[in-house]
């Protein structure tokens, strides 16, 4: 009897080591949204932390932003086919600036909230666009593996940055708390789907595009652009 | 005759895995309380199991629910292990139905794992397994529920 009760405090201790590593964070990346402390209460701090990437004169009258997911088929479209599209015509002639912010539909696509993080990440090595769209152009690689840190990492190589400082950076939880805040405001704006694209001029109440083609983006900005904003 | 005064091999066997059990809910449950980092999973995809709407039953996540049957089978074990509850049919019975409770609920959670959600989480895997070990040494259990009650238990 007294042999089992030695066991029993053997499983007791080797749990307490297990769950332990587990509860300090194990040195795993951060796959999924995190607790932001009450900050989704507050609209203004949302929208500070959900910070999205700016490409272009950040004076430009005019805003497209984009709410997308790294593992979706339609963004890949879109980052690939029409945002070259508005980055020459519009982006790059200071009539507008090209604003992404991340929503991972983590319901359906299992490793969208790590390429959010991972993309953030590049960020920190100045290498955000080229990263973007390294994403996309291998979606179709990535998107079907059961574990990819190593391949984001490896695109990170591809795209010139530090693979060690890029991985240290995956490799935690760093950003989870920018990318959680940028599908909490995708969510308090009642957005379902991706991409979502919408155009703003100053303050000014967005207007969404209901389609996303060069096109149909390109006929609300110009009509946007002759009411007044330049 | 005289009683096998013996503890139960079986019961110890229940209260061990009961304990590796409730380790396992518990570091589950601290996950979805916010006490953890990322959770740690070498062996499938625990973020998208433990992020979708089936790792909650109402309010309460569901690896609160199993740290509570866990911790209920480790104490009805380990208090079957004392002399006094050897021949418990109450013991007994609520090894039995608990553990027959925690198997039916752990099918139902790794049905949705491989049909619903289309995601495994390496932890419910192990807790599955550890389910039903103790619902197998819990089976030596009813033949002693059969058994006409032992005088002076209840």
């Amino acid at each position: 009897m007294t042999r089992f009760y030695w066991v029993l405090a053997a499983v007791a201790v080797v749990g307490m080591i297990v769950v332990g590593y587990g509860l300090s964070g194990g040195g795993s990346a951060a796959t999924e949204p995190v607790d932001l402390a009450g900050v989704e209460e507050d609209m203004g701090a949302l929208i500070s932390l959900a910070q999205g990437i700016t490409l272009g004169d950040e004076n430009a009258p005019l805003t497209i932003a984009e709410f997308g997911d790294y593992q979706c088929p339609g963004c890949r479209e879109f980052s690939l086919g029409v945002k070259p599209q508005l980055d020459f015509a519009f982006v790059q002639k200071g009539l507008v600036k090209f604003v992404f912010y991340d929503f991972p539909l983590i319901s359906i696509h299992a490793h969208a909230f790590l390429a959010a993080r991972a993309s953030r990440c590049a960020l920190d090595q100045g290498k955000y666009w080229e990263y973007h769209e390294a994403l996309f152009t291998n979606q179709s690689r990535w998107a079907g593996m059961s574990e990819v840190v190593g391949t984001f990492v490896g695109y990170a190589g591809e795209v010139g940055m530090d693979e060690d400082e890029f991985g240290t950076c995956l490799r935690s939880d760093k950003y989870a708390d920018v990318v959680t805040a940028n599908m909490r405001l995708a969510m308090e704006l009642g957005l379902t789907g991706t991409p979502t694209v919408m155009v703003s001029q100053g303050q000014g109440m967005a207007r969404r595009v209901q389609r996303y083609d060069f096109p149909s983006i390109q006929a609300v900005v110009e009509e946007m652009l002759a009411q007044g904003g330049n | 005759m005289t009683a096998d005064l013996r503890p139960p091999a079986n019961r110890m066997a229940i209260a061990l895995l009961s304990l590796a059990g409730a380790f396992v809910a518990f570091y589950l449950f601290a996950h979805a309380l916010g006490w953890t980092g990322p959770i740690v999973c070498g062996v499938g995809d625990c973020a998208t199991v433990q992020a979708s709407s089936y790792a909650k039953v109402g309010p309460i996540p569901v690896a609160a629910i199993g740290l509570a049957g866990y911790m209920f089978l480790l104490g009805m074990a380990l208090l079957g292990l004392q002399p006094a509850y050897a021949a418990s049919r109450v013991v007994s019975g609520a090894l039995v139905a608990a553990s027959s409770v925690a198997l039916a609920f752990s099918a139902y959670l790794t049905y949705l794992e491989a049909a619903v959600i289309h995601a495994w989480c390496q932890w419910c895997v192990v807790s599955a397994i550890l389910v039903v070990l103790i619902f197998l040494f819990s089976l030596p259990e009813v033949g002693r529920l059969r058994q006409s009650p032992a005088r002076g238990h209840p």
